[in-house]
């Protein structure tokens, strides 16, 4: 491994048991840089979310070890690997995830609330936040009254808030029609070359090979093809 | 803790019917109480108007509606004993009392002298003498229907005896569904046909420098055939004696701990339902590395606004209703530390009804959130 940053090593995962286990991922080993975003593509069922759960300290392998910021999670207390996510690690999902009874804006500061509950700045920073993604006008909306496209970039916004080194994207543009989709990859896009974020998107979508600069695709449970821009 | 508010009052309806549910607990406990307060006190409510030291009443007396009458020798005894100043008597017994227009019923007659103390509700005590005539007959002002006299003083008649009424007294109502009259000692026992020195209690009053307790045990040597208890004896003596051996105690309680159960029930139901409702959320806030902590806070936080907004409401109904229910229940009886006391059990009712919630949220996998 160049850089224990973030990534895999010898990593398998199972589900089920007995004669029902079905092998999601089968010894992977795969690094994410500093500062880049990763595409990782794939079949339904070859494990991209699989391996984005590992990545995100919310699934252990059975065999293999998972690196964030250079330390071994595997082994680590739920506790622990919950301050790893809390410090480290944010997360965008296809479905949004916005707590449904919460403005736009308090859902962002949700985000700062769980990063650092003693943030007594968190509305304003939760404000320029949505400034920033252009959702000025949107800022007491409940997530009922947003487009999809703005939905997202909310969740965008709380993923940011406590300034995490390392978003993980599921499908963030699968629910969003063509404007809104490019408009969320340009903004994960600048996170990662602007911002100095290590992103990792998984998904469907084609449109992502041009702001990754590295393409992964997964097959089976395995890298099949590893791809530089 | 803005999230823990907003997804209560998300659903307006449900939070209506939580909240009202603690307030009608928290109405039925502050009410239970009252009756219960109420009950303890005006079971010893005459025992406590005394200002003596020690009672003596006849051997395994339970209350001091069930006195039965002592020797006359007993007085002067007790009179003898080092440290006692003075002594005093009391008696009580069922009567039958006769209206002006003819109609009858049983009264519990009450005769004190008026040295027993300032506040018993008798005739001639140093505050009131003069106001009234020495064998003046008073009734409690919860009792004048029952009394049915029209105007003070009213003649009527006890156990076949003129008496004269004269005065309304508050505070000594209707305990055992019959009316309570007081009158002067020398006066109840004509009434009663008791011979002038006998006495069903005689009360004592220490002198300063004399510790009560020695007194008492001096007493229970020389009086091995009474019971000699301090006042507070024989008030918890008596109190204890309607609330557990009559079971009235314990169907008060019991109510309470209903309406206790009832807002358990009411709370858990709710913060449960709605915990599930938003489990995805929860899911959500671990994903994004909310502790143990955080989510706990949230779904307690939700019971506590539920038993806090609950509280205050059935606070606000309880006092007025026990002020009406005063007219029906003389007795019943709020300390001004009661509300207050009963917001301890509300909030930890609730906090008891968030355990399953809390569980659930705790133990959300946070990896469902991949789930489309």
């Amino acid at each position: 491994m160049p850089d224990h940053f973030l990534g895999v090593e010898g990593a398998s995962v199972s589900f089920g048991k007995g004669d029902a286990r079905v092998p999601a991922l089968r010894d992977i080993s795969l690094s994410f840089e500093r500062g880049a975003l990763a595409l990782v593509m794939g079949p339904s069922g070859s494990g991209k979310t699989t391996l984005l759960s590992m990545l995100g300290c919310l699934l252990s392998p059975d065999e293999g070890t998972v690196f964030v910021d250079g330390v071994a999670v595997n082994a680590l207390s739920e506790s622990r690997k919950t301050e790893i996510r809390q410090k480290k690690i944010s997360f965008v999902f296809q479905a949004f995830r916005l707590f449904h009874s919460l403005s736009a804006i308090d859902n962002v500061a949700v985000g700062f609330e769980i990063r650092d509950s003693g943030e007594p700045r968190r509305m304003e920073m939760a404000r320029d936040l949505l400034l920033q993604f252009g959702l000025g006008n949107k800022l007491n909306q409940e997530p009922n009254q947003l487009s999809p496209g703005e939905k997202q970039r909310v969740a965008i916004a709380r993923a940011l808030a406590g300034n995490p080194p390392i978003l993980l994207a599921d499908e963030p543009t699968a629910s969003l029609d063509a404007k809104a989709g490019k408009n969320i990859c340009e903004i994960l896009r600048n996170q990662a070359s602007e911002n100095g974020r290590t992103v990792v998107v998984v998904s469907h979508d084609p449109r992502w090979r041009e702001f990754a600069d590295r393409t992964i695709t997964l097959c089976d449970g395995q890298v099949e093809q590893e791809v530089n821009s | 803790m803005k999230l823990a508010w907003q997804n209560i009052i998300h659903d307006r309806g449900r939070f209506s019917v939580t909240v009202l549910g603690v307030c009608f607990a928290v109405f039925l406990m502050i009410f239970q109480g009252s009756l219960l307060a109420g009950f303890l006190r005006a079971a010893s409510r005459l025992i406590d108007a005394s200002d003596s030291d020690i009672w003596i009443t006849s051997r395994g007396v339970q209350a001091f509606e069930f006195g039965t009458t002592l020797e006359s020798r007993v007085r002067e005894m007790a009179a003898g004993v080092p440290g006692v100043v003075e002594t005093g008597r009391v008696c009580m017994a069922f009567a039958v009392y006769r209206t002006p227009s003819g109609t009858q019923q049983v009264i519990a007659l009450v005769g004190a002298d008026p040295n027993v103390g300032r506040r018993f509700p008798v005739p001639n005590v140093p505050e009131s003498a003069g106001e009234t005539s020495p064998d003046a007959v008073f009734y409690d002002v919860s009792d004048r229907k029952q009394m049915d006299v029209s105007s003070l003083p009213a003649e009527v008649e006890i156990n076949r005896h003129r008496a004269s009424i004269e005065r309304e007294i508050e505070g000594y109502g209707a305990f055992l569904g019959v009316p309570f009259l007081f009158t002067s000692y020398r006066n109840a026992t004509r009434y009663m046909g008791f011979g002038r020195d006998d006495a069903m209690y005689i009360l004592l009053r220490v002198g300063n420098g004399y510790p009560v307790s020695d007194v008492q045990q001096n007493l229970r040597q020389r009086l091995p055939e009474v019971d000699v208890l301090t006042q507070s004896e024989f008030a918890h003596k008596s109190r204890m004696y309607w609330t557990m051996k009559t079971g009235a105690g314990g169907a008060i309680l019991t109510a309470g701990v209903l309406a206790f159960l009832i807002g358990l029930v009411v709370v858990s139901q709710t913060i449960y339902a709605n915990t599930m409702e938003n489990i995805e959320e929860y899911a959500t806030l671990k994903a994004l590395g909310a502790s143990q902590t955080f989510v706990a806070r949230i779904v307690l936080s939700q019971a506590l606004i539920c038993g806090v907004l609950g509280s205050i409401l059935g606070l606000l109904a309880a006092i007025p209703s026990i002020g009406y229910a005063k007219s029906l229940i003389p007795w019943i009886y709020a300390p001004w530390w009661l509300p207050a006391v009963m917001v301890v059990p509300s909030l930890f009712m609730c906090s008891l009804a968030s355990i399953a919630s809390v569980r659930s949220a705790l133990t959300v996998e946070p990896g469902r959130v991949f789930r489309a």
